[in-house]
């Protein structure tokens, strides 16, 4: 990801909202126009890569990204009776990825090894219409948005060492790609709520593994859906 | 208004100080000193690591280095491959970065960790210019195959430099045969390697401290004139095992230049003639007062090259083995000096005479061809006013002054008979039969010139010789692969019954019986230098394995 992308998308993200903006700003009700939400995010990967790149590179070697749970934490902003804005966010988990291939490269093993680390920072944000009247205890939700995943704390493990051939650098390109949510809302009290949403983004990455100089690349496509259960406070 | 944008606001904040700040595992440090025997890289990427048995089985499975391991036996250690990036000079002194293989003897046998012995190998003459003998991983790697399976396997750690010119160097030409140049690149990877291993993946093994230098063909050369330069810096050599290399340059050059053209001249002569041109600068004012016109544009950047040789000779970059008109210099191209053309004649003559290898003397005479007869007229008046004693055989010493003639000169320079003597035990493994590096003019003269040292101290090893001591075993094998018919051996050794079954076969054309014969021996001879190489390996890795376990 280059610097300009970066800047683009995260332009991108207040002009969406700037429409819900507009949309809430005539809509004067004692609806409470603010939801904190808590809860557990659980993020299944359904990923593929490129085979690795590079010099002394067999053919067929390959990479897969670990399942993951983290803490879900979300702001709500109501914008108007059907529409709600929603930045989802999750406390950085570390994801892990493993070898895919070859049982060995040499003598080193290689398929299923935990080869490396690396947290993620992946703000989503969502627009979503809900259905049914705002008083409805129970509204199913569907909602369009952009995800931008950045990684940072990128580590490789002694497995992974072993296998590109020495301590290892990665890098991997922030990604800005679309999401996707469904799911609902349900009304405990005024305040209190729990929320459900099934929701996918897209996620690539181009992964750079330096090892002494050699450079090992890879295209990845995480392909993550996560569910996320929660509860919220909206005041 | 705008305070909803906030958490967008954190978020980005955070994301971007993560993407500046965030820790990434370490990696290795590129040095930034380029003063040679600076290891670029450190640690150095590791291309492969294998165990005992999986070498074993990887090696079982090529049909090429299968027989290997009837000879070196099976691999009693794991090998880990580095690829070590360093810092050297070249022929002029340029710096320049240049790479090479460090294999490290791995695994749980106790002759496999711990202190261990080095072996630094200079590998024979390559014209692939992407050769990078680390790379266990490339099939046509042969000659990393070999060290690795003699050497590290058996618990040596070999260090072995790709030569500047060749691989990552950027130096535009190989400094072939350069003494000076080639042992300063042997030392600076030596110390390049002994920076770099206590970091590596491997470090459970070390350097024990002993040394042990060998090399074959070019690199026996190379071998020859490291063991020297560590001997003039009092620096110590635990035994040293020059193989096939061109050793008494002044002696062989002349050889040639009076005709007795070895096989693969016409690659050997741009890689030399660039290399002094380059180093000495006054081979000649341009490559057309050398070479012939069909070759001479382009020549200095020939070779080392990307394209394979047989396409260099396909193409006609390059004759395949014309180095010489076939119309020799008369006594008028000579200035009178019948002496003179009659020792540029294609052989036989009078310096040459008649014997088994005049048929490949002649292969060097043809048209279109590489030098000009004129620049072999000057060489060759040279060297007979000012011989070589050991081509006439009234000496063993260089020529009594040094050559006027400025490529004889650089032969002269980079002769390795300048007064030293190796100061620990020395083999000196060849083939008397090799056409490619003449045996008897180089491994031979040396044995010579060093004939009054101390009993034991240079050992020579012909295996073409009538097997006998330490060696018989190998010479034994040498020749059962590799004799040509004879009275007293009619079939020939496996090579020649091979090459007459492929001959004989439809493949290999249905030749009738005498031709295919005839072609037969003829592969067997071209082959014959390469096909000494895994015995003499062996056989140095058997004198280095006596004299270390002897207390070296």
């Amino acid at each position: 990801m280059t610097q300009s992308t970066t800047r683009t998308a995260l332009t991108v993200l207040p002009a969406i909202l700037a429409l819900g903006v507009a949309a809430s700003a005539t809509a004067a009700d004692a609806v409470p126009a603010n939801d904190i939400r808590l809860g557990l995010y659980s993020v299944f990967y359904h990923s593929s890569a490129d085979d690795l790149q590079g010099p002394y590179v067999p053919a067929g070697v390959n990479l897969n990204a670990e399942n993951l749970e983290t803490l879900y934490i979300g702001y709500v902003r109501r914008l108007s009776p059907h529409f709600l804005a929603e930045l989802a966010l999750a406390i950085p988990p570390e994801a892990k990825v493993d070898g895919r291939g070859p049982a060995t490269l040499g003598s080193v093993p290689y398929n299923g090894q935990v080869i490396s680390s690396a947290r993620w920072l992946a703000p989503t944000a969502f627009v979503e219409y809900n259905f049914f009247d705002e008083g409805t205890k129970f509204r199913p939700f569907i909602g369009l948005g952009i995800n931008y995943t950045t990684f940072y704390d990128r580590n490789t493990t002694a497995a992974g060492d072993a296998a590109n051939g020495g301590p290892t650098k990665l890098s991997l390109t922030s990604s800005v790609g679309p999401a996707a949510t469904l799911g609902f809302h349900y009304k405990i009290d005024q305040h209190w709520g729990f929320n459900a949403s099934y929701s996918g983004s897209r996620v690539n990455t181009r992964l750079v593994a330096d090892t002494a100089g050699e450079q090992r690349t890879t295209s990845i496509r995480f392909n993550p859906y996560a569910l996320v259960v929660s509860v919220g406070y909206a005041f | 208004m705008f305070n909803h944008l906030r958490p967008f606001i954190a978020a980005a904040g955070l994301a971007s100080l993560a993407a500046c700040g965030g820790s990434s595992s370490p990696t290795s440090v590129t040095s930034t000193s380029t003063t040679h025997g600076t290891l670029a890289e450190n640690p150095p990427l590791r291309i492969a690591s294998l165990t005992a048995t999986d070498f074993q089985a990887t090696l079982a499975a090529n049909a090429t280095a299968a027989p290997l391991l009837q000879l070196t036996g099976n691999p009693t250690c794991g090998v880990d491959f580095y690829y070590l990036k360093f810092w050297t000079v070249g022929g002029a002194g340029e710096t320049t970065e240049s790479s090479g293989a460090m294999m490290v003897p791995t695994g749980a046998a106790p002759t496999c960790s711990g202190p261990r012995p080095i072996v630094l190998y200079a590998h024979g003459t390559n014209t692939d210019k992407t050769l990078n003998i680390a790379d266990i991983t490339n099939a046509s790697n042969t000659e990393g195959v070999l060290i690795a399976t003699a050497f590290a396997a058996q618990g040596y750690i070999v260090v072995a430099p790709n030569y500047a010119g060749y691989d990552i160097s950027t130096l535009g030409y190989h400094p072939y045969l350069n003494a000076v140049q080639q042992s300063g690149e042997m030392i600076d990877i030596l110390a390049a390697a002994r920076t770099a291993l206590p970091g590596t993946l491997s470090a459970a093994t070390s350097d024990s401290g002993k040394l042990f230098i060998t090399g074959y063909s070019q690199g026996g050369h190379v071998a020859m004139a490291t063991q020297r330069a560590l001997i003039a810096a009092n620096l110590p050599v635990t035994a040293a095992a020059p193989m096939s290399g061109p050793y008494a340059l002044e002696a062989f050059g002349d050889t040639i230049f009076f005709g007795g053209v070895p096989i693969g001249a016409t690659l050997f002569a741009p890689l030399l003639s660039t290399s002094y041109q380059k180093a000495y600068g006054n081979i000649y004012s341009t490559p057309s007062d050398l070479y012939a016109a069909p070759y001479a544009t382009g020549i200095e950047t020939l070779l080392p090259s990307d394209t394979p040789y047989q396409t260099l000779f396909a193409t006609g970059a390059l004759p395949e083995s014309a180095v010489f008109d076939v119309t020799t210099p008369t006594a008028t191209d000579t200035g009178g000096n019948a002496t003179l053309a009659a020792a540029l004649g294609v052989p036989p003559t009078f310096l040459l005479p008649a014997s088994a290898s005049t048929p490949v003397f002649q292969a060097g005479f043809g048209s279109p061809f590489l030098i000009n007869n004129s620049y072999r007229v000057a060489y060759g008046a040279d060297a007979l006013q000012n011989p070589d004693p050991a081509l006439l055989g009234t000496g063993v010493t260089r020529a009594a002054a040094p050559p006027s003639q400025p490529l004889r000169l650089a032969f002269y320079t980079n002769d390795l008979r300048t007064g030293w003597a190796p100061n620990s035990p020395t083999l000196l493994c060849g083939g008397d039969a090799d056409p490619t590096v003449f045996f008897q003019v180089n491994t031979q003269v040396m044995q010579l010139y060093w004939s009054t040292l101390p009993e034991g101290l240079v050992t020579v090893l012909d295996v073409n010789g009538t097997p006998a001591g330490d060696f018989a075993l190998l010479q034994g094998a040498f020749q059962a692969q590799n004799a040509l018919p004879s009275a007293s051996n009619p079939s020939g050794g496996t090579a020649f019954q091979g090459y007459l079954a492929f001959y004989t076969s439809t493949a290999g054309g249905s030749l009738p019986l005498a031709q295919a014969e005839a072609a037969a021996e003829l592969a067997v001879i071209e082959g014959t230098h390469s096909a000494e190489a895994p015995f003499c390996t062996e056989a140095a890795y058997q004198f280095f394995t006596t004299i270390l376990n002897a207390g070296g």
